[in-house]
């Protein structure tokens, strides 16, 4: 566990405490709708200022709050190109699957590799702190399911190689 | 100091609540209907539905004397549906519908004092005062549009009925004449103002730190006002004379989050709560006010009553940045705070007052 | 003109009463401060470095956080900014604490927290170039001479980590001297620094 991975959590924590403060907002601009304001980007009174937490230049999260919704991107950290791919591929997974995660967004932020997306609705049927801690969660495990798979890929690619030269002893 | 009483209606948000004046039956925003609970014993239990509404109703006040029902929803249709008044008649609750002419949600009603009169906020940028007119046995509505540049979220009456404090997402608390003719009686003069023509500003309050009003509300004798934003502060302001800027203007940032609702308890003591789901209590006059802290009683909780491996407790706060895990919060409100209106009072000191948030549940403080 | 998109036209832009076009303006309250320009900015800093070499950090961060430029230019901001974290980096994890409450407390010490709260936001997003667009990726080795990993131990902090752990320790501190309702207050606060 690296020193500054403590308090960058820390940091994102109370900063989704603040941000998560969201409620019921019925949109101005058209009749009838109910729209995350974050998303719909009408009026910008009802947009608050963003924030950013940064651990360092490959590891970051911006947090976008709004009267009704609050989007939060983060940047997993990505060390060589073989990360670059599993993160990829570890993201697109989950985005593919978008529904059944509720608060995943489709698409990331530009500059961010996976986005998520909590409305009131969410808020008020999970507990905030809980929605809290799973994005606290996922950013740690999707560190180590990072280089875990990096170590596997890296153990695989040594085995094959042994085998292809085996003929050679 | 006595344990409050807590009734967990439902598992749904509770958008608003109202408690008639004999506090028997209680009235609650679920979703698109307005349900009416009366009380059996310490209880309250499921009696009526008010049904007639598209979307989510926003906001429900029942007049303490006349009795009259008033709900708000953030529908909208071609026939104005977002507001209607309910009257108890023998065959059941009789809906009548209220000429709004907005065209955006509904967001916020309460009935002025008098009852003869009640005001709705909404996301057109406009208050809709509204008033009943004999001749033709219907509400209608005049509009107080200027200077809002935004939603509505929150209003709140003079005792004398006619001026009218709004907060809005445009961070602005705002003070109106909502004077009409035929309806009111003038006003005395005060601090606010002396005549006092519909739609006079009376007053225009913003923070330094902006943030949108959540709540705002005229102390008892009305020479005050107190509103709260989304940036964690209440505010009170003390005015002067009328056009002048007021006397004091105090602003209590709070290291809590954005508080949504608040009451006076006489002139020395607001009761405020909002998203730490518990109520905070206020201390102050014209010379400074300050938080005094919080009204939960939380010292009998033993706390840990989990028992975890101190593995398990150093792990979670190395990985996490917490020290527990838990999914119950310590507060007797399991999510937001909505709404804190005055239960019982008496001359403006309040003993008691009632708060219903997103958990569904309505408790009863002793203030 | 016959070539303009009509529907591609987003008119509540050109409309003045609609919520798109709200003033933001309107949300500044009327206290702000007289802008200041860089140079005013460079004054100051040259001031607060002063001070700093004069064995007074917490003087520093004051006055720091006393002359931040509220209503500047974004020069002058810029400048300002690197006053402030040149002040965080100068003052030792030790002390944190106690300067720390020092400078909340007081006459203005709640303003004081909210606007350092602000620059280490503020210092945690302009420090990571491009914090809004993807930084085109680090030169790294053709994928089939595989040493890119061995190269890549090195960039596995990424760069600017040695800053942000400061001012992710001044944020772990000033949270709980201040609150979570000063990191709502930079939400809301249209006064940027």
């Amino acid at each position: 566990m690296s020193q500054s991975l403590r308090p960058y959590l820390q940091a994102v924590r109370s900063s989704l405490t603040a941000a998560l403060t969201i409620s019921n907002f019925a949109s101005q601009t058209s009749e009838r709708h109910n729209c995350p304001e974050v998303e719909a980007n009408s009026s910008p009174e009802i947009l608050l200022n963003p924030l950013h937490i940064s651990r360092n230049e490959n590891e970051k999260v911006k947090i976008e709050p709004s009267y009704n919704s609050v989007r939060i991107s983060i940047r997993i950290k990505q060390a060589d190109e073989i990360e670059h791919i599993l993160v990829h591929k570890f993201t697109r997974f989950l985005t593919q699957r978008a529904e059944s995660f509720f608060i995943l967004r489709r698409k990331p932020v530009e500059g961010y590799d996976i986005s998520f997306l909590i409305t009131n609705f969410h808020t008020e049927k999970m507990l905030t702190h809980k929605l809290i801690d799973f994005v606290i969660e996922f950013m740690e495990e999707v560190d180590k399911e990072i280089s875990e798979m990096k170590l596997f890929l890296n153990a695989r690619a040594r085995f094959v190689a042994e085998s292809f030269l085996t003929p050679f002893d | 100091m006595a344990a409050p009483q807590v009734h967990h209606l439902f598992h749904a948000p509770i958008a608003d609540h109202s408690f008639s004046s004999d506090k028997k039956t209680l009235a609650v925003a679920r979703e698109n209907n307005v349900e009416l609970y009366q009380q059996s014993g310490n209880k309250f239990a499921l009696s009526d539905e008010l049904k007639g509404h598209e979307k989510t109703v926003t906001s429900v006040d029942i007049a303490p004397n006349s009795g009259r029902i008033v709900t708000c929803s953030q529908d909208v249709h071609s026939i104005d549906r977002n507001a209607y008044v309910w009257e108890q008649t023998p065959t059941g609750w009789k809906p009548t519908l209220v000429l709004l002419r907005i065209n955006r949600a509904a967001t916020f009603v309460r009935w002025s004092p008098s009852e003869q009169k009640f005001a709705v906020g909404s996301g057109a940028r406009v208050i809709a005062v509204c008033y009943f007119e004999e001749e033709n046995d219907w509400w209608i509505s005049k509009h107080l549009k200027k200077p809002i540049r935004s939603t509505i979220t929150t209003l709140a009456w003079h005792p004398n009925s006619v001026l009218l404090a709004a907060g809005s997402t445009d961070s602005h608390a705002r003070v109106f004449s909502s004077f009409i003719k035929g309806i009111d009686t003038r006003p005395e003069p005060s601090a606010w103002g002396e005549r006092l023509p519909f739609n006079t500003i009376c007053g225009e309050y913003l923070n330094d730190t902006a943030g949108w009003i959540q709540g705002v509300a005229f102390s008892p004798s009305g020479n005050a006002l107190a509103f709260t934003g989304h940036d964690s502060s209440v505010t009170v302001v003390y005015p002067s004379a009328p056009e002048q800027p007021p006397r004091a203007m105090l602003n209590i940032a709070t290291r809590l989050l954005p508080l949504n609702s608040l009451i006076w308890n006489g002139e020395t003591e607001i009761i405020a709560a909002g998203h730490d789901c518990e109520p905070f209590r206020f201390h102050g006059d014209e010379n400074g006010w300050q938080l005094a802290g919080s009204l939960e009683n939380k010292a009998g909780e033993a706390r840990g009553a989990r028992e975890e491996s101190a593995l398990n407790m150093f792990r979670q706060m190395d990985l996490k940045g917490q020290a527990q895990a838990d999914t119950k919060l310590k507060s007797t409100h399991q999510n937001t705070v909505h709404t804190i209106r005055a239960h019982e009072e008496a001359n403006g000191v309040v003993s008691s007052f009632s708060t219903s948030g997103v958990d569904g549940r309505v408790v009863i403080w002793n203030a | 003109m016959s070539q303009i998109n009509y529907r591609t036209i987003n008119i509540d832009a050109l409309d003045p009463e609609s919520s798109a076009n709200f003033p933001m303006e309107s949300l500044l309250p009327a206290t702000l401060p007289q802008a200041a320009s860089a140079s005013d900015a460079a004054n100051a800093a040259a001031q607060v470095r002063q001070m700093l070499r004069g064995g007074d950090p917490e003087g520093a961060l004051r006055t720091v956080l006393d002359t931040a430029p509220l209503g500047g230019d974004d020069r002058a901001k810029e400048v300002h900014l690197a006053t402030v974290i040149d002040v965080l980096q100068g003052i030792r994890q030790g002390e944190m604490t106690r300067i720390l409450e020092g400078v909340c407390s007081g006459d203005g010490g709640a303003e004081r927290a909210d606007c350092l709260m602000k620059y280490l936001y503020k210092g945690m997003s302009s420090a990571a170039p491009g914090s809004g667009t993807q930084t085109p990726k680090k030169p790294v080795s053709p994928q089939d001479t595989g040493f890119s990993q061995i190269q890549a131990r090195n960039l596995g902090e990424g760069g600017g980590g040695q800053q942000m752990s400061v001012l992710l320790s001044w944020h772990e501190r000033l949270v709980e001297i201040a609150g979570t309702g000063s990191i709502v207050r930079v939400m809301t606060d249209r006064r940027t620094v």
